[in-house]
């Protein structure tokens, strides 16, 4: 019964995780992985810096992990976040997860990496040809404001 | 003079935030008893910016997220969660 959660700095090889997560007991195996997209809404990005609160995120990974095992019958584990600057096509994040049968497999999966999204303290800044941005991170009406603002400048 | 008796709390600052004050992290120096909302008050009293942010933050005390009124000690790992983008 494997598991590995981490946050890293490092690039993240699939190889490696695909071993990790892999079980005699195991039907079936799902890897989730989260790659650096070249557009955000309308913008061209053109690369990603990933910040975390090291501690917390670790911690609420590791609450992730658990949840998982709370409601699905589950082998291995991988939860794995990179850190730093990643460019177009760099693995941001991996979730992988052996079971017994492939749906426990599917719903597990995503279940893991839906719930980093929606708790694990990790911020995502874009780096486009108009300069860097916290994208969707920034709520609206702090957007619309600074627009304004950006517009009075002017 | 009588000396006003503070609580100094040390407030970890994450993504956005930290673009706005400029630190990871700053210490706030609180009477009475401090709670995440009175902390905060003092924050966007250095930093008028952070304001608008109020109703989008979280509380993280001790690294469990918390309610903001939630009360606080110097000796606590404090800090305000702006929305997450992980993934």
């Amino acid at each position: 019964m494997t598991t590995i959660v981490t946050i890293t700095n490092q690039p993240i090889r699939i190889p490696d995780v695909l071993d990790a997560v892999s079980s005699p007991r195991a039907g079936g195996i799902d890897i989730f992985v989260g790659t650096v997209r070249d557009h955000s809404g309308g913008a061209r990005v053109k690369r990603l810096e990933y910040t975390a609160y090291d501690a917390m995120a670790l911690r609420l990974m590791h609450q992730v992990e658990e949840e998982i095992r709370s409601r699905w019958e589950v082998h291995g584990v991988v939860l794995i976040h990179r850190t730093g600057i990643l460019e177009i096509g760099e693995i941001a994040v991996v979730t992988a997860v052996s079971c017994s049968h492939r749906k426990d497999a599917f719903d597990a999966c995503r279940f893991a990496i839906d719930r980093i999204k929606a708790i694990v303290p990790i911020w995502k800044k874009e780096w486009t040809e108009e300069g860097e941005s916290w994208g969707a991170n920034e709520p609206l009406e702090i957007r619309e404001r600074q627009q304004m603002k950006d517009r009075d400048a002017r | 003079m009588q000396q006003l008796k503070t609580t100094e709390i040390t407030v970890k600052l994450f993504g956005p935030l930290r673009d706005i004050v400029g630190k990871d992290e700053v210490p706030c120096h609180i009477p009475d008893v401090p709670t995440g909302e009175t902390v905060f008050a003092e924050l966007v009293r250095e930093h008028p910016d952070l304001l608008p942010w109020r109703d989008h933050l979280m509380l993280a005390v001790n690294l469990t997220y918390v309610p903001f009124d939630h009360p606080v000690t110097g000796a606590d790992d404090v800090a305000f969660i702006p929305p997450v983008s992980g993934g």
